[in-house]
């Protein structure tokens, strides 16, 4: 008897041991832990799938009984949400495509290059503590860690678990989850009108993009920009739209600053029922300068986990903070993460995830 | 060598890891979709509350920490993590047993529903040491509260369970 204690407590010594070593291991980012899962779940995939057949009428039923009544609203307000995007669906499809065309042939990164494996949510989080829905694919489809997952609406996390024929997927809601983002917003300045001018007094591309001050002048329609972040190059402005050169007629000019301005934050999870919230890279970023609504799409860039102009949600809070920190946003996502069912795996590995 | 492995699959700790297996199967298929108020009657951690309550602080915790590693398998959170948890909740409910010699059925299932409701405090207190902040907030009463009573519920049907699984089989000339 005192042999068999003895042992037991040898046994949970070694198991908390073993415990800390492995938590260790996991969060300094070792993948070693992974083979351990993957074996884990050669294992259970079986009884798991037995068990989904088992138990499968009692959540069924479970369901029709709590959630009948919303699913018969929910069937009546969609279709009157239907009727009304069907039109705005097809100018929308040619805007995205007329973008990509854009993209494209300016040799930019679009979505449209970029592969995807469809895939259906069979499963949510069993616990309390994470916010993953488990796909129908896995490896054998090329999924691999860190790629990013998309329903018809817009970006809704990434994959953090692959197995042979099944993923995990955490979801934009988790606090464990991080994303570089950029906030689309307009300036409110208003264009320039300018009056008609003699071909040898029309303003400058150089003018016009940094300075609403219309004073200088030029005596040709062919300028050298220099804006920054831009690399610089030649403008040429035709004949027939420089100010005055053709009927003499009044004309608007954008100025720079109308231009959509973008700013760059870091989008972070906050669990579920909480919104997430973008933190600025820039603390002199003005919460003035955004407005509510406007739209965040991922960042890209080499090290993002997501590439370009992915949606993601709207501006639904600008949170001014004092001192110096900038202001934190809270967003609305555009995808419904509490009804997930079909979702599109971009089939885009993030340098940072290689290898993983 | 075959008379070890067939004694080794025939003990009561071979029996355990079955059990547990199908009990993470029904957590992770009907307890992930059946969530009262949004959150999820933790099976795992009732079965090991009740196995604290029914035996002793070694077996509650061993119970526990192997189960906790069955389940950070199954889930995207590092490895161990429950396992820790877990372990810590098998010591505890049997530790409040043993001041009650010939304890209730009902007190059983107090002791269980409210060690198990610890256990959804308990993890993302843990989880804030290792430094997955984020999840220590109010919601964490709520997922308490529920797995407090999914475990009234379920409590008195896993004891039975629990004691069959654990069960010394003498064999004859032993």
């Amino acid at each position: 008897m005192a042999r068999t204690r003895t042992t037991l407590t040898r046994a949970i010594i070694l198991l908390a041991l073993a415990a800390v070593f492995f938590i260790t291991l996991d969060l300094s980012g070792s993948s070693s832990t992974t083979s351990i899962r993957r074996a884990f779940s050669t294992i259970f995939a079986p009884v798991e799938g037995v068990a989904r057949v088992v138990t499968r009428p009692v959540s069924n039923a479970w369901k029709a009984i709590r959630n009948y009544d919303d699913v018969i609203d929910e069937n009546d307000r969609l279709k009157e949400q239907v009727a009304l995007q069907e039109g705005a669906a097809v100018a929308a499809a040619a805007s995205v495509r007329l973008s990509q065309e854009l993209l494209a042939l300016n040799g930019l990164p679009t979505l449209a290059g970029i592969n995807s494996v469809t895939a259906q949510v069979i499963g949510d989080t069993p616990t309390n503590f994470s916010q993953t829905v488990e796909i129908n694919q896995g490896a054998n489809s090329g999924i691999k860690v860190g790629m990013p997952v998309l329903n018809a609406a817009g970006l809704i996390g990434k994959v953090t678990e692959v197995f042979a024929d099944r993923a995990l997927v955490m979801l934009i809601s988790d606090p464990d989850y991080a994303l570089s983002v950029k906030v689309v917003t307009k300036s409110s300045r208003t264009p320039v009108t300018l009056p008609p001018l003699p071909t040898e007094d029309a303003p400058t591309v150089d003018s016009v993009l940094e300075t609403t001050d219309t004073s200088s002048t030029s005596s040709t329609s062919s300028t050298t920009t220099t804006i920054l972040g831009f690399t610089p190059g030649t403008t040429t402005i035709p004949p027939e739209v420089v100010a005055g050169a053709g009927g003499g007629s009044n004309i608007t000019v954008p100025v720079a600053s109308q231009l959509a301005v973008r700013e760059t934050g870091i989008l972070e999870g906050r669990g579920p029922g909480t919104r997430p919230i973008v933190r600025f890279l820039d603390a002199s970023t003005r919460g003035s300068a955004i407005e509510v609504g406007a739209p965040i799409v991922s960042a890209g860039g080499s090290r993002s986990l997501a590439p370009p102009d992915i949606v993601i949600g709207v501006v639904s809070r600008v949170v001014e903070r004092l001192g110096t920190a900038g202001p934190v946003l809270e967003i609305d996502l555009v995808a419904d993460l509490s009804s997930l069912s079909f979702l599109r795996v971009l089939l885009y590995q993030p340098i940072t995830e290689t290898g993983k | 060598m075959l008379e070890r492995l067939l004694r080794a699959v025939a003990s009561r700790w071979f029996r355990v890891v079955l059990v547990v297996l199908i009990a993470l199967s029904v957590q992770t298929t009907l307890f992930s979709e059946i969530r009262p108020f949004g959150f999820a009657i933790q099976l795992i951690a009732i079965f090991v509350a009740v196995v604290g309550s029914t035996h002793d602080v070694q077996t509650g915790a061993l119970v526990g920490l192997v189960s906790g590693f069955m389940y950070d398998a199954v889930l995207a959170t590092p490895l161990g993590i429950s396992a820790l948890v877990l372990g810590a909740l098998g010591a505890i409910a049997a530790l409040l047993m043993q001041p009650f010699r010939e304890p209730t059925w009902w007190l059983r299932v107090v002791v269980v529903s409210v060690v198990a409701a610890f256990g959804e405090i308990l993890m993302p207190i843990v989880k804030s040491v290792v430094g997955l902040s984020g999840w220590l907030d109010v919601r964490i009463l709520g997922a308490a509260a529920v797995t407090f009573v999914g475990a009234l519920v379920v409590s008195s049907a896993l004891i039975p369970v629990s004691r069959w699984t654990l069960q010394e089989r003498v064999g004859r000339g032993d």
